[in-house]
């Protein structure tokens, strides 16, 4: 008997991705931006200073890129911490 | 005034001169905006570009009223907190805070340096002056009390980054 072999073809939409960027703010501490960084992405504190002097030397920074629910979390985390922070489409 | 670690569960403020005592309790206080617009921007700055009308609507529906809550959670922490640092008539005081507390701390000095910032209109360059001007207007106040509360939060982080 012959075998019918069915495939399911699995469509996965990722979508867009969307940038979380962190812009400048001359009354956030270096340190309090950094220490933010590490605690909501989980940067080391190397990557969570290279970032926050990014902000500071160019006034943004894209901080994290990816699925759009996860990038309207981080922004509302940033937010709990008075960072400026937005999402836009990535590029 | 000191900042340390005093156990694992808090954080000792020591040495609390009677007028840093004062700019403490001023901290629930100046966190509040009193409905000034632009403090408010400030606090609910936009998550988005105006072309995200309905994430900017649902923002403002759904996530503004638990910052708020969250930022007022903060100050009422605080409040709590100096509540317990007597009256210094001449002396040094002491103030105990839980190690839970202090985000709430950080944050309320944050909305505490916003607000004044955005109230006095102080620019990126009058903000990263540390030296003390020769005469004192009460704008030069204003920015003695932001530089002291950054020296507060700087102090917490470092407590905080310690463990």
């Amino acid at each position: 008997m012959a075998e019918t072999v069915v495939e399911t073809k699995v469509e996965t939409s990722l979508g867009t991705p969307w940038n979380v960027v962190v812009h400048d703010d001359p009354v956030n501490l270096m340190s309090y931006v950094t220490m933010v960084f590490q605690r909501i992405f989980g940067f080391s504190k190397q990557k969570a200073q290279h970032h926050m002097l990014e902000v500071h030397q160019k006034g943004r920074s894209i901080v994290w890129t990816g699925a759009r629910e996860r990038a309207e979390f981080y922004v509302q985390q940033l937010h709990s911490y008075l960072l400026l922070a937005t999402l836009e489409k990535a590029e | 005034m000191l900042i340390r670690r005093l156990k694992e569960n808090s954080i000792e403020l020591m040495d609390i001169e009677p007028i840093e005592a004062e700019l403490l309790r001023q901290v629930p206080g100046v966190c509040d905006s009193g409905g000034d617009s632009r403090s408010e921007a400030r606090l609910f700055s936009s998550p988005a570009s105006s072309t995200e009308g309905q994430f900017l609507n649902d923002w403002t529906e759904y996530v503004q009223p638990g910052l708020r809550h969250l930022f007022l959670s903060a100050r009422t922490t605080v409040k709590e907190d100096l509540e317990k640092l007597p009256e210094l008539k001449g002396h040094r005081g002491r103030l105990v805070v839980p190690r839970t507390h202090c985000d709430a701390w950080l944050n309320a000095l944050n909305q505490a340096r916003l607000i004044l910032a955005t109230k006095f209109n102080f620019t990126d360059r009058e903000l990263s002056m540390h030296e003390a001007p020769k005469w004192f207007s009460r704008r030069d106040m204003v920015l003695q009390q932001i530089n002291f509360y950054a020296e507060v939060q700087e102090r917490i982080i470092d407590v905080i980054e310690d463990e």
